[in-house]
């Protein structure tokens, strides 16, 4: 039996397919020791018998955004110890005279210089010598170091330099992160960046999966971890690679969004995964395949190995509302977030985007978390008068907040699709996450998409996601050739090492001269998919322009069995078996009458038009009047909005 | 109180916040789509560029986060575009004339005209500027010790590059035949088009959404929500004239010390400001001269960084200020002056000497001086590798000055610039140069109860002979501390060749053999207390 298991904040997310119909079991996280949910969900679920576990850990996340990793010391090329804190000279903030800046995971004495130099050809204009080996290696035992990164400037093309000083760092016993392992690519700051977070999670990670592990080998069980970049690799790698984890949860909600969307009949989706704090949006051509990226950053800190391209907001159900001193209205950046939570939730005093939604009518305030969670609707609009300053009610005031935070919401998937040449009348919008499908039908219209699709069990889409991911792993060399070089064809040879099923080559290209490039498979004519793919991105190309191969990639997959869920029987039906009221919802700048639906009544086939709200365990949906939602027969809500 | 210039409206502030939000968003758009098609690292790698929105009478509504020194002076642009020609749909506007809406000769403005359909005027310009590593004249990279503006390089007023939609070959012909690097200034060019229509794609969107009519209404309330804000801070200060004044090394031709100083006039009751300068040494023989939209520039950013951050950066924002800025004086140059450095050197030196003069009037909210230079580097020449002409550029960070509450930051960018490094091993791809050292400046903050940041040491080997050009300040006059803290170290440059080590000026230009190395150390900020 294969279980997908998610760690969130609050919950531990699992779902697994049993007889044929997908099952989900919500846990309460345990943050202080988060294994001991996992291995409780799996004590619930297996009953003794063997499984395979499929993990989205925040273990890594967390490390990295409370600082609480290893004590890391890092190596490169003399004369360049402080790349790692000088990063790319560039202030956070442009108009703040006290702009902050974080300490590097490597204080300056724990950055360490050996004498060395690889030249761009991959030339070894400086070997290092064996007696300053020595030294280094006392230097840095002495600072007693939890775990070391070593990224010397061009380890990627020539690795000599970093081996052996690699082989001479062995003896101090503590985890060694090496550039040429991990990212052998160019920009030395990234790319050093990318290997010091990974030697700084490294310990951490290693000891949390080897307590999973353990827990789990009783039972003759596999553990495998969700990688950023959309599939699972084995637990002994993530050990060994855990910079490759850090998103695994929402590359797991993109993971799952395609798979639902594939199944609708869709191939092209934007996702929106609205959460409590923060929303995640990426776009998804399912026929090209996940859409990666290596310029993400996570707490301020590039991250340059592959992650899948999700734009975050930091804009969720409890951001605050409130007016700046010019009068005009703002939502976020502050949230209320988990404590106090917004005002409904019986703590929080000021408005939140939730509260706003309460006093608009488009939650249940008697079925939130399937009714675990009572939410106190006098709280919610006490706390919009408290704040609404010269609009003349609460819920103007309301209207007003989820208006805003819509156009911030329509922003950032704006950003990720028609600011990269993607047309979002293309695509469905896949709308997850507890506060996801509130906001769905109204980010359709703003950017005009056609169809939104709602999946079954909205609050645990990412678990889904891991549970029907392949395993894979990427590779990756900088090569900096022209593109007829016959050595490209010899690079991808020495990149496929591992064994698997498919295996997908592509090329980051640009033309000579730029700073940025495009990713593409490697086929028949690929330098004329490039000029295609600029003008299809930057609305422009140039036939007559050199063009350069810089990196080259491979995926290396090993499919996993698909899941066979079946269909359910459609049948044409309105939907009022599921209503449970008739409640009053704000909308379009009035108050109307409308049914609250709970989703666990709805059949395939139904069809019914807002206003309405369906409720259900993870999430709410609020459909506007005149949208048009179908059950399909995968029980995915299928809204025209 | 003064009167606002048209009838006082009632904003809502939902689509105020929508409205604003959205401008912003078109601005950073045009600034992402720029940055990610553009040819040269300067642009790409470095972000040095800029893009803005503006009304129909061509102010501003909405700027992106990019270069301080570009944004505050990106308006004369739109306003020396509008003096000079008359637009019809589809057109594009170019210049770079410092004397005409520009800055300095290298950062080439673009101006584009956004029609609601059937309009016989503008509804909204678009505008961008980016830096352009090479703009012709006596040195590559265009950032040389010249004493006049023809010197300098191509000089262009205001003139349409796209007429209708259609791309004016004869006069980009022109340019390019007059620049070294022709085909990355057009592959620059073409970029800065692409973002222009981008931005005046999304505002034709936005107009269909909302209508004219109302968004008219929130630009109007967009710009007294900017002018509220600046007048509850001016409200706020205490009533009074604060002068403080600064100096620039000298001017690279002679040895003369260039003097910068203010006289900040505050008056809380009337929520405004005067800003005067006289008193400025007069224009200067080398490239040391301001003109007039970079003083302003450096004015708008000292008071953008004590607005709350909401303040959106407007034509609003500056209303209830004022400028006094006597024409001849290198703050407010003349033509034929030379230039390339006011933009560079100047705009920073008068950012010290404007916050030297607000530690008085706030000095719990300014910190000592910062590196108050952008050591700018350019080398040019052939790569031996190819045989091809390249010409690099780029900035080298110094220390921040210490802060009344902690330390300043060590090698970052400070006031009037932000652009990125480009990575060592990007440039050792692309420039024969080989990357010797990079780190930080140890000891060069200055001392105090907090200290200023660090300096920066760069090292660069020169694989081929190269004409060498330095464009840097703080040689002569360290920065200084606050409340009693130590300067900062002052800034140094040496060149290591045939096994001689010799000192460099601040300002110098030269050939260099290869296997020559540049040794450059920045500044370090000022400290804070004693």
């Amino acid at each position: 039996m294969r279980i997908a298991i998610d760690t969130g904040g609050t919950f531990t997310d699992c779902v697994y397919l049993e007889n044929g119909r997908l099952q989900i079991l919500k846990v309460r996280s345990t943050p202080d020791d988060p294994a001991a949910a996992v291995l409780a969900a799996v004590t619930r679920i297996a009953r003794g018998e063997p499984v395979e576990v499929r993990h989205g850990t925040t273990v890594g996340t967390n490390a990295l955004l409370e600082r609480t990793g290893a004590r890391v010391a890092f190596v490169t090329t003399a004369g360049f110890e402080d790349t790692l804190a000088i990063g790319r000279q560039a202030r956070s903030r442009l108009y703040d005279l006290f702009f902050p800046k974080d300490e590097p995971l490597a204080s300056a004495d724990m950055r360490f210089g050996v004498g060395e130099r690889t030249a761009s050809d991959g030339s070894i204009l400086h070997r290092v010598c064996a007696d300053q080996l020595s030294e280094l290696r006392e230097a840095i035992r002495s600072a007693a170091p939890e775990s070391i990164a070593v990224s010397l400037l061009f380890a990627f093309a020539n690795p000599a330099n970093e081996q052996a000083v690699a082989a001479a760092l062995e003896e101090i016993g503590v985890p060694l992160s090496l550039s040429h392992e991990i990212l052998p690519e160019f920009r030395e700051y990234e790319r050093a960046s990318t290997v010091t977070i990974n030697a700084y999670l490294a310990p951490k990670m290693q000891t949390y999966l080897m307590r999973l592990d353990a827990g789990l080998a009783a039972r003759e069980s596999r553990l495998d971890v969700m990688q950023s970049s959309g599939g699972i690799i084995p637990a002994a790698t993530a050990a060994r690679e855990p910079v490759r984890t850090i998103l695994s949860g929402p590359a797991g909600g993109v993971v799952g969004a395609m798979a639902v969307a594939k199944r609708a009949g869709f191939t092209n989706l934007l996702t929106f995964d609205m959460g409590g704090t923060s929303t995640d949006v990426a776009f998804v051509a399912s026929q090209r395949g996940l859409s990666i990226t290596t310029e993400s950053q996570i707490a301020g800190m590039p991250v340059a190995v592959p992650m899948l391209d999700i734009h975050t907001v930091g804009a969720g159900g409890g951001s605050l509302a409130s007016f700046d001193r010019g009068g005009a209205l703002r939502v976020g950046p502050e949230s209320a977030g988990a404590d106090p939570g917004p005002a409904c939730y019986g703590l929080g005093q000021r408005p939140t985007v939730t509260d706003a939604n309460l006093a608009l009518g488009w939650l249940d305030a008697d079925y939130f978390l399937g009714g675990e969670m009572k939410l106190d609707e006098e709280r919610a609009r006490e706390s919009l008068d408290r704040s609404r300053g010269a609009l003349p009610a609460a819920h103007i005031f309301a209207d007003g907040i989820v208006r805003l935070a819509e156009a911030h919401m329509a922003q950032a998937l704006r950003k990720i699709s028609v600011e990269q040449g993607r047309d979002p009348r293309d695509c469905v919008l896949v709308s997850f996450g507890g506060a996801g499908p509130l906001h769905a039908c109204a980010l359709a219209n703003i950017l005009r998409i056609p169809r939104v699709l709602v999946p079954v069990f909205p609050g645990a889409l990412s678990a889904y996601g891991i549970l029907v991911s392949d395993a894979v792993r990427d590779h990756s060399r900088t090569v900096m050739l022209r593109p007829d070089d016959p050595r490209l064809a010899e690079h991808f040879q020495t990149l496929e090492q591992d064994s698997a099923d498919v295996v997908i080559r592509t090329l980051d290209m640009r033309y000579v001269g730029q700073g940025y490039e495009l990713n593409l498979p490697w086929s028949g004519d690929f330098v004329a998919a490039f000029h295609a793919l600029h003008a299809e991105r930057y609305g422009y190309s140039d036939p007559r322009r050199h063009v350069e191969v810089v990196n080259v990639r491979v995926r290396m997959v090993s499919m996993t069995d698909e899941l066979i869920v079946e269909p359910a029987e459609v049948q044409e039906g309105d939907g009022m078996q599921a209503v449970r009221k008739e409640k009053r919802m704000y909308c379009q700048g009035e108050w109307q009458s409308g049914k609250i639906y709970d989703r666990a009544l709805l059949r395939a086939g139904d069809v019914f038009t807002g206003p309405a709200v369906i409720a259900e365990y993870s999430a709410t949906t609020f459909l506007p009047p005149e949208a048009r939602l179908r059950v399909d027969q995968w029980l995915n809500l299928i809204i025209h909005p | 109180m003064a009167e606002p210039d048209h009838p006082p409206v009632n904003p809502d502030p939902i689509e105020l916040a929508i409205c604003k939000s959205s401008f912003h968003a078109i601005a950073e758009e045009m600034g992402a789509v720029l940055r990610r098609t553009a040819f040269s690292p300067n642009i790409k790698e470095r972000c040095d560029y800029s893009s803005a929105v503006f009304d129909t009478q061509g102010r501003v509504i909405a700027m992106g986060d990019h270069m301080p020194v570009h944004l505050g002076s990106m308006p004369r642009s739109v306003e020396a575009a509008l003096a000079k020609l008359s637009f019809s749909p589809g057109d594009i506007a170019i210049l770079n004339d410092p004397f005409a809406g520009g800055t300095h000769l290298p950062d080439i403005t673009l101006v584009m005209p956004v029609f609601v359909s059937g309009a016989a005027h503008a509804a909204f310009y678009v505008a961008n500027r980016a830096h352009h590593a090479d703009v012709g004249g006596m040195y590559p990279g265009s950032m040389g010790l010249c004493r006049e503006i023809w010197q300098e390089g191509l000089r262009i007023p205001p003139v349409k590059l796209v007429s209708g939609g259609v791309l004016n070959e004869p006069l980009l012909a022109l340019l390019l035949n007059n620049v070294r690097t022709p085909n990355e200034r057009e592959g620059d060019l073409t970029a800065q088009i692409g973002s222009c229509r981008v931005g005046a794609e999304r505002l034709l969107e936005m107009v269909s959404r909302y209508g004219m009519p109302r968004i008219e209404q929130n630009i109007v309330a967009l710009l007294d929500h900017s002018e509220r804000l600046m007048r509850a801070l001016l409200h706020s200060l205490p009533e009074g004239e604060f002068p403080a004044e600064d100096y620039l090394d000298n001017d690279g031709i002679t040895t003369e010390p260039v003097k910068i100083c203010v006289a900040v006039r505050t008056d809380p009751a009337h929520e405004s400001l005067q800003v005067d300068f006289t008193g400025s040494a007069s224009q200067v023989s080398g490239s040391l001269n301001a003109v007039a939209a970079i003083t302003w520039s450096a004015v708008f950013y000292v008071l953008r960084c004590l607005l709350p951050e909401e303040a959106a950066p407007t034509a609003g924002l500056m209303r209830p200020v004022t400028l006094v800025i006597p024409e001849g004086t290198v703050v407010n140059a003349r033509p034929p002056a030379a230039v390339a450095a006011g933009n560079v050197e100047t705009s920073q030196r008068i950012v010290d000497v404007l916050l030297r003069a607000f530690a008085e009037i706030l000095p719990a909210r300014i910190p000592a001086a910062s590196a108050g230079t952008m050591t700018n580097l350019t080398i040019g020449g052939i790569d031996p590798r190819t045989g091809e002409a390249y010409a690099y550029y780029e900035t080298i960070a110094g220390g921040s000055g210490a802060r009344p509450e902690g330390n300043g930051i060590s090698g970052v960018h400070t006031h009037m610039t932000n652009s990125l490094n480009t990575p060592v091993e990007a440039l050792e791809y692309a420039y024969p140069f080989r990357v010797r050292r990079y780190a930080y400046r140890a000891g060069s903050g200055g001392l105090g109860r907090y200290r200023g940041g660090d300096g920066l040491i760069r090292e660069i080997e020169l694989l081929g002979p190269a004409q060498v050009t330095l464009l840097a300040d703080r040689r002569a006059f360290a920065p200084y501390g606050l409340a009693g803290g130590g300067k900062g170290a002052k800034g140094s440059a040496m060149l290591l060749a045939n096994d001689e080590c010799t000192a460099l000026a601040g300002k110098c230009s030269f050939e260099a053999p290869a296997g020559a190395v540049l040794r450059i150390e920045t500044p370090g900020g000022g400290g804070w207390g004693i």
